[in-house]
């Protein structure tokens, strides 16, 4: 039987110091190879064991001689070398996304942050890309002007510039290449199919050169028809209404009851002066008179090498060698001085009074994207401090710290990716959705939509983030101790919890988010509350439950006063009669539209003295008091007994009385404004009453002079064109709706009523839109920052309690009860808060005095903002906290000091 | 000093050399190392085993030799080992003092001797 060598040297050494199996090998086979040996030279088997055995033994003496020494591992890793550097890259992203499916709670709140980070940021900044930046769609648009005439240093009443100073300029231009004038009003198109009412333009012929409009059919009006029936329709309205019809150049259009034939049909994006323009009328110009002047909007190419203000130098050197206009320049300007004409660039003109909130709105976005992109990067590196032992156990076996920094970098790179695509996602779906958010007078509303521009910086916003996101960890993974992190001492010593540079530097990013929250929170507060100050202000009427639509009856359609007088009365009288309505009236001008006619009076005072007043005339139907319930402060309102048989009466508000009309207002005796018919008599009309003011609420809060007259003291006709209809109802107003549309159709089939809807609605369209616009996106925004504020809060207090787990365990341990445990979690967040609040409150109460002339109603300090907004965010802090402040006192301590 | 001492001592200054020596003509196990100083001495250097295989390992130690595990075909592995650079330039070295030292030794004993 063969000895086992290997067993018996193995059995010679001591069991304490057992040699290396390598050692015993080769010891084993020295052994077996002296025996044979032996053997062969003769030597009995008794005589050759005991010479082994000898070996053996001798062996075993010098055990501690006997150990192979340890050598320095041959094989190093190979050096990254540039060129090789994505090898691993695929690897890397794997591993990435499997950690992700694994613990996806920090991957969804990053993505989610970002997304909505990018999202907003993406979306506000298409809307301020669409109006303040995008290049307007004409040629060369940058050298077109709008010009503003002033006497004196006063603006028109409406319109920009008179045709006496137009006319002048136009004539002998010098700094210009062209001028051109135009203004907009709603007509009823008609012919085949259902009248509508669309936007059109009417405009000097010199426009079409001006804007280097091309049509894409026929060629637009010249010079000598601008007093012709012709029009040039817009694409779309050709496209809708006329099927395309590629002969429709030379046919006839029936526009505000008149036949027009078309000469152009133009792209729709060259529309002016914007693309909701449906079609465009010859404008001609008045020449100038001695006691007349007509206004318009005009606009002018500057020459190349002109610069604006060589332009207006020139129109004001021409007005004013222009005639001066007479009394109507000082009913129109409101007083009487030297020609003054500036002139700006159309974007700006165009844009002027959004600029400053949407420049705000951007810089409120750009916070708002900073701080989720510090809460982003916050809660990667949670992610990180968490995994800290994994990535120094991969170091220490000798992962180079480039490989480590790749790989940390790649996983947070995936996240960050991952958020901004889902944040330009959001931006696609929210730019949908814009265009029915901005108000219908919102400037340049259709030119807002993400286009290659916008997602360029929105990209690029992305993929800085992105990379914030990913550097950040990965950076401070640099400098990783991995000798403390694997002796398990890394955790912070007992009540050092902030002595680490990153819980600092994370504690310094919660504080600015924070006070960018509270900065939003703030403005949005403020605008909010203005804007329901706004809506429940006493506007001297009352709006609610008055529905309203505009009725025009263009002179071409109806010729006849008298005509109009009869279908008006014929449509109150079926509005009386219609259920669910309590009141009918109507009025030439609605209450509270800027810019209505104004006229100029002169009268003598009940005092004797004479008096020149600016005042805005309108014709109402005797109920139109009731129906807004407007206010009676003294003498009475029109009735049914005021009619061509009785005396003239009028009403006037309470501004017009105090102003012109002085303590006995009742019985005065004023004109019939610009109503009276050219050829007649001046007539005038007693004052029976007056009525309190109604009050243009916003910024200015102005309220205007302003006289009434009854509608049945006009010879049984009716001056003006167009009239509003108004209709008190009792119940629901969607249902009485169709009913007052269908009284002016019932009327007349051409009659068109504009939409009917609640007058507070039409009030909220125009005049109240861009308050409200204002408080629902900073209201968003702020929200957006609060969940932002309340997520860095919560990742920060975790991040807190992991660190200092040991410490909390310790105290566990000791006998700190579970309130006090929560208590000490808890004042690490509030504390955080209470110190971004305080910043917060400072740059607030900054930015809100720099809004204060947003703002109606509320002051600039309100106490319930100053006071909410620190309660809310503090509200936040804590409820963020309190998670894993539960979590710290409900841990089994034994399992934290184990470091199970 | 004892003789036996002195031998002792000549005897571990001597082996490495024997080992170098022997390695450089070819690479060899442990046992092929023992048995050919026993026959080459004649059996006059009593060289016992049991104190080759730590002088082998020092040597590796320090990086002189190198054993590595070889398998022929038909055979066991067995660790032959062969010299290194270093033990090259060191083979040479002793070499030469071993040479003077010789002579010296030869020259002053005769010398005493005379």
């Amino acid at each position: 039987m063969e000895t086992d060598w290997s067993r018996r040297v193995r059995a010679a050494f001591p069991d304490s110091t057992p040699p290396d199996d390598d050692v015993v090998e080769e010891l084993a086979q020295h052994a077996a190879a002296l025996y044979a040996a032996l053997r062969v030279d003769g030597c009995p088997p008794e005589a050759a064991e005991r010479r082994v055995e000898e070996l053996l033994e001798r062996w075993r003496q010098d055990a501690g001689g006997l150990r192979r020494p340890a050598r320095p591992a041959t094989v190093t890793p190979p050096p990254m070398q540039p060129r090789r550097w994505l090898a691993g890259a695929a690897h890397d992203l794997r591993y990435a996304f499997r950690l992700l499916w694994r613990h996806p709670r920090h991957a969804v709140l990053t993505i989610a942050l970002l997304a909505v980070g990018i999202g907003a940021t993406t979306a506000l900044f298409s809307i301020v890309y669409g109006v303040l930046l995008r290049p307007l769609p004409w040629p060369d648009a940058d050298r077109l002007v709008v010009v503003t005439e002033t006497r004196g240093g006063s603006p028109a009443r409406f319109g920009r510039m008179s045709n006496a100073a137009y006319r002048a300029w136009r004539d002998r231009p010098a700094t210009i290449d062209a001028l051109a004038a135009w203004s907009t009003r709603l007509a009823t198109v008609g012919g085949a199919g259902a009248p509508e009412r669309v936007r059109i333009a009417a405009a000097t012929s010199s426009l079409f050169d001006l804007l280097g409009a091309r049509p894409i059919l026929g060629s637009p009006f010249g010079e000598r028809d601008e007093t012709s029936p012709v029009v040039v329709l817009s694409e779309g309205l050709w496209r809708d209404r006329y099927a395309a019809d590629p002969a429709i150049v030379g046919k006839g259009v029936l526009l505000e009851g008149r036949p027009h034939t078309v000469v152009a049909v133009l792209p729709e994006r060259l529309m002016f002066p914007d693309r909701t323009i449906r079609a465009i009328v010859p404008l001609a110009v008045p020449p100038a008179s001695a006691n007349g002047l007509s206004m318009v909007d005009a606009v002018a190419r500057l020459r190349p090498g002109s610069t604006p203000a060589q332009a207006a130098g020139e129109a004001s050197a021409r007005g004013r060698l222009a005639v001066d206009g007479g009394m109507a320049a000082m009913a129109i300007f409101g007083r009487r001085g030297p020609v003054d004409v500036t002139a700006e660039p159309l974007v700006d003109a165009v844009t002027a009074d959004v600029r400053d909130p949407l420049l705000a709105l951007l810089l409120a976005v750009g916070l708002l994207m900073l701080g989720a992109t510090a809460s982003a990067a916050g809660l990667q590196l949670t992610r990180m401090a968490g995994r800290a032992r994994e990535l120094a156990i991969r170091s220490a076996l000798g992962a180079q710290s480039a490989r480590v920094t790749r790989q940390v970098g790649a996983e947070s790179l995936l996240v960050a990716l991952i958020g901004s695509g889902a944040g330009l996602g959001l931006a696609r779906l929210l730019d949908r959705a814009i265009p029915t958010l901005l108000p219908a007078d919102f400037p340049r509303a259709t030119d807002v939509h993400v286009d290659l521009a916008v997602l360029g910086v929105a990209s690029a916003i992305a993929v800085g983030v992105s990379v914030v996101c990913a550097v950040l960890p990965a950076w401070r993974l640099r400098r990783l101790d991995i000798a403390a992190v694997l002796a398990d001492d890394g955790a912070a010593p007992v009540a050092l919890g902030w002595a680490s540079r990153a819980a600092r530097a994370r504690a310094t990013i919660l504080t600015l988010q924070t006070a960018v929250a509270c900065v939003l929170l703030v403005a949005a507060s403020l605008l909010g509350r203005s804007f329901v100050a706004q809506l429940g202000a006493d506007r001297g009427f009352d709006a609610r439950d008055v529905l309203s639509a505009r009725l025009a009856m263009p002179a071409a359609q109806y010729p006849d006063a008298a005509r109009r007088f009869a279908m008006v009365d014929q449509v109150l009288t079926r509005l009386d009669a219609t259920p669910g309505v309590t009141e009918a009236a109507f009025t030439s001008e609605m209450p509270l539209t800027p810019g209505g006619s104004t006229a100029s009076l002169s009268f003598r005072s009940p005092q004797g003295e004479p008096v020149t007043a600016q005042a805005s005339p309108r014709i109402v139907s005797p109920r139109y008091f009731a129906a807004l319930r407007v206010r009676t402060l003294a003498g009475r309102t029109f009735s049914a007994l005021d009619t061509d048989a009785s005396p003239r009466v009028a009403v006037v508000n309470e501004t017009f009385a105090r102003r012109y009309l002085g303590s006995s207002p009742l019985g005065a005796r004023i004109p019939l404004a610009a109503y009276a018919p050219p050829d007649r008599q001046p007539l005038e009309a007693t004052v029976v009453g007056v009525v309190a003011d109604a009050r243009y609420i916003g910024r200015d809060a102005l309220s205007q002079p302003e006289l009434y007259y009854c509608h049945c003291q006009f010879d049984a006709g009716l001056p003006v064109q167009t009239v509003t209809l108004l209709a008190r109802i009792d119940g629901a107003l969607d249902a009485v709706a169709p009913a007052v549309a269908a009284a002016a159709r019932d009327a007349d089939p051409q009659l068109v009523a504009d939409v009917v809807m609640p007058l507070e609605q039409r009030l909220l369209a125009t005049s109240l839109a861009r308050p409200r616009l204002y408080a629902v996106v900073l209201g968003v925004m702020a929200s957006v920052a609060l969940t932002i504020a309340g997520v860095g809060v919560f990742g920060l207090v975790s991040f807190w309690v992991s660190w200092r787990s040991r410490e909390l365990a310790i105290r566990v341990t000791l006998g700190a009860s579970r309130a006090a445990i929560v208590g000490l979690v808890l004042a690490q967040g509030v504390g955080v808060t209470v110190a971004g609040v305080a910043v917060g409150m400072a740059a607030a109460s900054g930015a809100a005095r720099l809004a204060g002339t947003q703002l109606y109603g509320v002051t600039t300090y309100d106490p319930a903002t100053f006071i909410g907004v620190p309660i809310v965010l503090l509200s936040i802090a804590v409820t963020a906290s309190l998670l894993p402040a539960w979590r710290a006192a409900t841990r089994d301590p034994l399992r934290t000091l184990r470091g199970a | 000093m004892g003789a036996a001492d002195l031998a002792r001592e000549l005897k571990r200054g001597s082996t490495e050399l024997l080992i170098l020596a022997l390695l450089e003509e070819a690479p060899r196990h442990g046992y092929e190392l023992a048995q050919l100083i026993e026959t080459r001495s004649c059996g006059d250097i009593s060289f016992h085993a049991a104190s080759l295989y730590p002088t082998l390992y020092r040597m590796e130690g320090k990086g002189l030799i190198d054993g590595r595990w070889v398998e022929k075909a038909g055979q066991r592995r067995r660790r032959y080992y062969r010299l290194t650079k270093a033990g090259v330039a060191m083979l040479a070295s002793q070499r030469s003092i071993w040479d003077t030292f010789v002579v010296a030794l030869d020259r002053v004993a005769r010398i005493r001797h005379a």
